[in-house]
């Protein structure tokens, strides 16, 4: 079996398992060929459309994938301030985006992807009760994960980041970067490894480092818990 | 962290076991204790542990070579196929409560009857002016997550185990140049890695020079070598041993030895009835993933046994 098929096996398995619906939106561009048809503009929006549509097929049509060219779609896109192609946004039931992905979830992205997916559709996360417990000190923050598809240490980075923004109720975002295909993006913020976390802008967290390490990133203290 | 289906811990539940860890030592653990039939649960830093980042292992039967990343996956749809909930989260006390222990980290607290102790090791720093500032930016320990941002550069591997010879047989597939910067005679390799090393045109090796100083602008330009030579370099991958972690334990009262390596005997059991020990974090010699995996699987089976003692209690 072929590293391919292997992932796409991941994929099946684990999509079978969504039993509550999720929406996700992606934005691409399209532009029409001479032959009038309709076609993806942007080099890698054809094969990440077709990578996303297998979580799709195999969601038992719990997963939602709407595709939104930015050609057709400007105001929307502008509104959610769609700069790259292809992005992928969570937007909660209230509008707000609490996810972005600049990077295909393939491989050992996989995993944290659906994770995602299935806490955003309201399956239990782990950090929630510490989150909300503590969410009164956190202000509006972006996490942003750089990442790579060859590390091997990135997809818990991206897991704490994305369960954490599920759990934060519109205050905590997370922007997912593959780095290897954003080079511009890395090289901005002076990242030559990864995983590399950015919190609002400020605080670079090199490697990985455990959930609350991200925490108190977020509060700017310790910390407060109660069992 | 995975498992989606096992959904959240239950605080109030008493587990069979809970086992700290997340490399090959703990899930192999986790493998025996679910076949066992007993009920666990696995909290760790880290999924895959330290070998996640190797880029070639083929010293495990039945698997003539498969980079640290594909084992991961292999791990992964073990556990999964057995539904073995895993959690990412790091344990910060552990203390003991009538015939169980008492678990907490910042963000829950468990409780089990046993705990094996499988945390494993984590790199050692080279502690040196400029090590900390170029984090991220040049400094690496781990080959296999930043090799790519180095393509036709001239690098740095510093130390002369297995591991830096791995290292740089992996980073000289990306950079120009690979210096292994080494402070003994002859790199310790293993004899196989050894010889790639020498064949390897891009590898040259410095000994009897350690490092004082990482220097740098933006990020990593050079290094200061003890003979107070610069050394001009793009990139520096420290690889330099590693630390037991086994603080944790040490806390409870957990006998550990000078390098802070858990002493177990040769059921994984360490001097606290109820706590086990395996892996890098315990005493034994030699460490590879195979010999971590057989303590850790023995220590699920003395787990196994002591739970039939204290709960005919």
């Amino acid at each position: 079996m072929s590293s391919d098929d292997q992932y796409k096996n991941v994929i099946k398995q684990e999509m079978a398992k969504l039993k509550k619906p999720v929406k996700l939106k992606v934005f691409t561009s399209k532009g029409i060929a001479q032959d009038g048809r309709l076609i993806q503009a942007c080099m890698d929006c054809g094969e990440f459309m077709n990578l996303l549509r297998i979580y799709e097929e195999n969601s038992n049509g719990m997963l939602t994938i709407e595709e939104l060219s930015i050609d057709e779609n400007p105001k929307f896109a502008q509104e959610y301030d769609i700069q790259r192609v292809p992005t992928i946004l969570f937007i909660d039931n209230e509008g707000r985006e609490i996810i972005r992905y600049l990077a295909a979830p393939r491989g050992q992205e996989i995993q944290p992807f659906v994770q995602a997916l299935f806490a955003f559709a309201g399956a239990p996360n782990y950090y929630q009760a510490t989150i909300k417990q503590n969410i009164g000190r956190i202000n509006p923050s972006t996490i942003k994960v750089m990442i790579t598809n060859t590390c091997p240490y990135c997809p818990q980075m991206v897991s704490i980041a994305n369960l954490f923004a599920i759990a934060g109720n519109g205050k905590i975002r997370t922007v997912i970067v593959d780095i290897s295909a954003n080079l511009d993006i890395g090289q901005y913020y002076d990242a030559a490894g990864v995983p590399y976390t950015i919190v609002n802008d400020q605080k670079a967290i090199s490697g990985l480092v455990g959930p609350d390490v991200v925490l108190r990133s977020l509060i700017g203290g310790n910390i407060r818990v109660q069992y | 962290m995975f498992n989606i289906e096992s959904g959240i811990p239950d605080p109030n539940k008493i587990y069979d076991v809970i086992i700290l860890g997340g490399g090959p030592t703990a899930l192999g653990a986790a493998i025996y204790a679910a076949r066992f039939a007993l009920d666990l649960l696995v909290i760790g830093k880290t999924f895959g542990g330290l070998i996640a980042s190797t880029h070639i292992v083929e010293n495990y039967p039945g698997i003539t070579s498969v980079s640290g990343p594909e084992l991961m996956d292999m791990f992964r749809d073990h556990i999964n196929s057995l539904n073995i909930p895993y959690i990412t989260d790091e344990i910060t006390s552990i203390e003991k409560e009538e015939n169980f222990f008492v678990l907490k980290s910042y963000f829950m607290s468990f409780k089990a009857y046993t705990i094996i102790i499988a945390t494993g090791s984590e790199r050692k720093k080279l502690n040196v002016p400029g090590e900390e500032e170029f984090t991220g930016r040049g400094v690496s320990y781990c080959a296999t997550c930043d090799g790519m941002f180095f393509k036709d550069k001239k690098l740095a591997v510093i130390g002369g185990s297995d591991s830096a010879a791995k290292e740089a047989l992996f980073l000289s597939q990306h950079a120009s140049e690979v210096y292994i910067i080494y402070r003994g005679d002859d790199i310790r390799a293993e004899p196989i890695n050894k010889k790639r090393v020498n064949e390897n045109d891009k590898i040259k090796i410095i000994n009897h020079i350690n490092i004082v100083e990482i220097k740098g602008n933006k990020s990593v330009s050079s290094v200061i070598f003890d003979n107070g030579n610069e050394f001009d370099v793009d990139g520096v991958f420290i690889e330099v041993g590693s630390i037991p972690q086994s603080q944790i334990a040490i806390d409870i009262g957990v006998k550990a030895n000078k390098k802070k390596e858990i002493i177990i005997n040769r059921k994984s059991e360490t001097n606290i009835p109820g706590i086990y020990a395996a892996g890098d974090v315990a005493d034994a010699p030699f460490k590879q993933a195979i010999t971590g995996v057989s303590e850790g699987v023995i220590a699920a089976y003395s787990v196994f046994d002591y739970l039939k003692l204290i709960k005919k209690k």
